[in-house]
């Protein structure tokens, strides 16, 4: 390279770089008077289309309020593409992702997340019947599980010894189960409870093992190295959990009374580790 | 295809899983064949039976059979028959293989009741007079039809009955929605672990493909050897 070109590039890049380190987002987003959050908007219950109100509501868009009002700024909503979530936080087009964002390893070389917002796991019913109290006891045992699913693959890893067998849909699978042509069935968390709810008076007979075979996490989507507003961001998680208002963010849509029935919470803002 | 992976295909767990598969794709298929193709006899026999009774029964299986989808057989003889059974015998099947069992009984009946029909048509197709010329020589119906009727009619019904043999070879596949881990199930449950669909259903496309030319070549060389024998 040419030398005089080569100063240039030295000289332009330690003019930038200071600036691009210095920039705090929390600053920027006062500045500018609003945070843009970029949500799904087709997620029901996290970020969706209200059919009455025609405007996107959800349990991720009262997370996005809480951080806009201690910000003291207005929150603005992005409906975005699943595939154009990162790409877009990365581009600075929107401050947070609140979308239904898995926090798994790969992306984390990519942008930084907040404490987990929503811990889902996939766990086993089975008869009460059946004894078994732990998944390890399911080796050697038919379980019953959905084609092509991470079901399928979660379960082979935690029980290589079971033997699965696999239905195209998992009402099939579930009415396998109840037929007893197999041990136990696998499903996400929210799928098993709705399973649950549906057996009426038989529900005495079944049970969920509270042990999960595989645990997704999602988090709020934060701009790799702002670390003022992952702290800020964390920070009002951690006074939603203290104040009880997490408890009560978390009835309003997956609690006893809506589609999801979650009997209880069963995670707290506490961490942004995953396993 | 530039990045196809045969490596997939001939070596590692994943051709484990597809060459399993199509063993047990391979193995529904005689099991099934072995049982249908008595049944079938039976059934045809049933249908020219002089007694209307009897006809009557096999007309009806025929029909009953051949007019509802092979799925919903298949569906049916899993998740509804057995629940009829008695607890203990439920039991007892639930443990063992009832996904495999469950599929060949779907297959063997649908498949003998089109071969029935087959068989029928070559019996019908050997002139009713010799039928009636064995019986008047004094035998009765079920020895005219062993020895006289059934010998010629058999020998017209293989092309039929092979390309029927077709079918089943096909059919196997639809065992799958019971959880049965024949050669298309274990394809979908390669690409689903390694997102290699091309591979996998090549695979598999190769298979099925291979044993139906295999099979219709059996055909083929049927008939140039009854050709054959024809012409002299």
């Amino acid at each position: 390279m040419n030398n005089r070109i080569r100063l240039l590039a030295a000289t332009v890049a330690a003019a930038v770089l200071p600036l691009a380190a210095q920039a705090d987002q929390v600053a920027d987003v006062k500045a500018k008077g609003e945070l843009v959050c970029g949500v799904l908007g087709t997620d029901d219950p996290f970020s969706f289309v209200d059919p009455k109100s025609r405007e996107i509501v959800g349990y991720e868009v009262d997370l996005c309020n809480a951080i806009a009002k201690k910000l003291g700024v207005k929150p603005s909503l992005k409906q975005l593409a699943v595939a154009a979530r990162v790409p877009e936080l990365q581009q600075g087009r929107v401050d947070i992702l609140a979308a239904s964002l898995t926090h798994n390893k790969e992306r984390e070389a990519l942008i930084d997340f907040s404490l987990s917002t929503f811990v889902t796991g996939q766990k086993v019913m089975t008869k009460k019947s059946s004894g078994i109290a732990q998944p390890s006891q399911l080796a050697g045992q038919k379980v019953l599980t959905v084609k092509g699913s991470t079901m399928e693959q979660n379960i082979k890893k935690v029980v290589p010894a079971a033997e699965i067998v696999s239905f195209d849909n998992s009402p099939q699978a579930f009415l396998a189960l109840q037929q007893g042509k197999g041990v136990a069935y696998v499903n996400d968390e929210t799928s098993l409870i709705d399973d649950f709810s549906k057996l009426g008076a038989a529900q005495k007979d079944y049970v969920i093992l509270p042990a999960s075979i595989s645990t997704e996490h999602l988090a709020l989507g934060l701009k790799k190295g702002e670390t003022g507003m992952k702290t800020l961001v964390d920070g009002v998680l951690r006074d939603l959990e203290k104040s009880g208002e997490a408890d009560k963010l978390f009835a309003k849509w997956f609690g006893p009374d809506t589609k999801m029935k979650f009997p209880s919470r069963p995670f707290k803002y506490e961490t942004d580790k995953i396993d | 295809m530039a990045d196809f992976d045969l490596a997939l295909l001939t070596t590692g767990p994943y051709h484990a899983q597809l060459v399993a598969g199509f063993w047990l794709s391979l193995r529904l298929a005689a099991g099934t064949l072995v049982l249908a193709l008595p049944l079938a006899l039976v059934v045809a026999v049933l249908r020219m039976m002089p007694s209307r009774l009897l006809a009557g029964l096999g007309f009806g299986f025929v029909e009953a059979i051949r007019n509802v989808p092979l799925l919903a057989h298949i569906l049916f003889w899993y998740f509804g028959a057995p629940e009829l059974l008695p607890e203990g015998l439920k039991q007892w099947l639930y443990r063992g293989n009832i996904e495999v069992a469950a599929a060949v009984i779907a297959l063997t009946l649908y498949t003998a009741a089109y071969m029935s029909e087959d068989i029928r048509s070559g019996v019908r197709s050997v002139p009713r007079e010799q039928l009636e010329a064995a019986r008047a020589l004094g035998f009765g119906f079920f020895t005219s039809m062993r020895l006289v009727v059934l010998p010629q009619a058999l020998r017209i019904t293989v092309p039929p009955l092979i390309s029927q043999t077709l079918s089943l070879w096909k059919n196997t596949s639809m065992a799958m929605v019971v959880g049965v881990g024949e050669l298309l199930y274990q394809a979908q449950q390669v690409e689903s672990a390694t997102f290699r669909s091309f591979e996998s259903f090549a695979f598999a496309t190769a298979s099925y493909l291979g044993v139906s030319l295999l099979i219709t070549g059996l055909a083929v060389a049927y008939e140039h050897r009854v050709q054959g024998a024809r012409r002299h």
